[in-house]
């Protein structure tokens, strides 16, 4: 194969592989490898096929521009989609990854239940609340068929603003730990 | 056996050399802002200027997606610029907010690694005193 033909193919393989990016981002990157193996192979006196081999697969040097947009992207982002995405991504990485992932998933399914709650009892207010039965609390949420026998509802209309603040509370809390650990874990490159 | 199954089975005890090059993998960040301190570098430059000022010996392509990514958090910013002979090569210079990250990132370093060096006393003055 011919220099430039192993240059193309390389940065073929890479413009491939950085589709999630912006047309811009991309074509910049492309435009900075290309730059570099020229230089790199005039001022070293290597081949190209030598510089191409020390900058590593195109599929790796990608996935390092793409985890690496994805985290600080999200690290700032108040999406739970982004950050679910960051956090999924770290968990096919590490231990802890996984345990932060697990974590959000639970913290995003409360925080949303409850908010989910308050909303019912607005719409079906029999539907909603906290049931107690001999001084224990045996059911909270809402519920679509029936409501616990035996058992007597306590907190009425207040489970409204209890539900949306313990909600709102929960999500946001969720958002934090995603994002404390994902500047956390690029601070910790080499696990990336 | 896939990364994430290896991840599974618990920390593996890692070689030395494997703990060093992760080790200064994890400061690459702060050697890359360091070394544009003086002012503006290209990649290849930034990757020999590492190597010259602190033997820190970086795969080639480890220094690009970094640059990219301390860009986008606005501590870097780019320009093409063209050679006189030749391509034009993209530049990379800090911003105020890079100056202040790089500063707090060395007040940072220096009292971690004098700490270390402290605690790792004993374990060097043992070695002096056996050899």
């Amino acid at each position: 194969m011919t220099t430039e033909k192993q240059m193309d193919s390389y940065l073929a393989t890479l413009r491939q592989h950085l589709a999630p990016l912006t047309l811009g981002e991309r074509e910049e990157i492309l435009r900075e490898i290309a730059a570099h193996v020229r230089d790199s192979a005039e001022q070293s006196g290597a081949t190209v096929e030598a510089v191409l081999a020390r900058l590593g697969p195109a599929e790796e040097l990608a996935g390092e521009y793409r985890d690496g947009l994805l985290i600080s992207r999200a690290s700032r982002s108040f999406s739970p989609i982004v950050l679910l995405r960051a956090t999924l991504r770290l968990a096919t990485k590490s231990v802890s990854g996984i345990v932060v992932f697990v974590l959000s998933v639970f913290g995003y399914s409360f925080g949303a239940g409850f908010v989910i709650v308050a909303f019912s009892k607005m719409i079906f207010p029999s539907h909603a609340g906290a049931w107690v039965q001999d001084g224990r609390l045996v059911d909270f949420g809402a519920f679509l068929y029936g409501t616990p026998a035996g058992a007597h509802e306590v907190l009425g209309v207040w489970i409204i603003p209890l539900g949306l603040i313990a909600g709102s509370l929960t999500l946001l809390l969720t958002t934090f730990l995603i994002r404390n650990s994902l500047r956390l874990s690029r601070l910790v490159q080499s696990r990336l | 056996m896939t990364r994430l199954e290896m991840n599974l089975r618990g920390p593996e005890p890692e070689q030395p050399d494997r703990w060093e090059a992760q080790l200064r993998k994890g400061a690459v960040e702060m050697a890359a802002l360091a070394s544009l301190w003086q002012g503006r570098l290209y990649g290849l430059e930034i990757i020999r200027y590492l190597q010259t000022h602190s033997q820190m010996a970086l795969a080639e392509g480890t220094i690009y997606p970094v640059l990219n990514r301390l860009k986008t958090e606005g501590l870097l910013t780019s320009e093409w610029v063209e050679a006189e002979a030749g391509h034009p090569r993209k530049y990379y210079s800090l911003t105020d907010a890079g100056r202040n990250r790089l500063r707090e990132m060395a007040k940072a370093w220096t009292s971690f690694a004098n700490g270390l060096s402290r605690l790792l006393e004993p374990v060097l003055n043992e070695e002096e005193k056996t050899q």
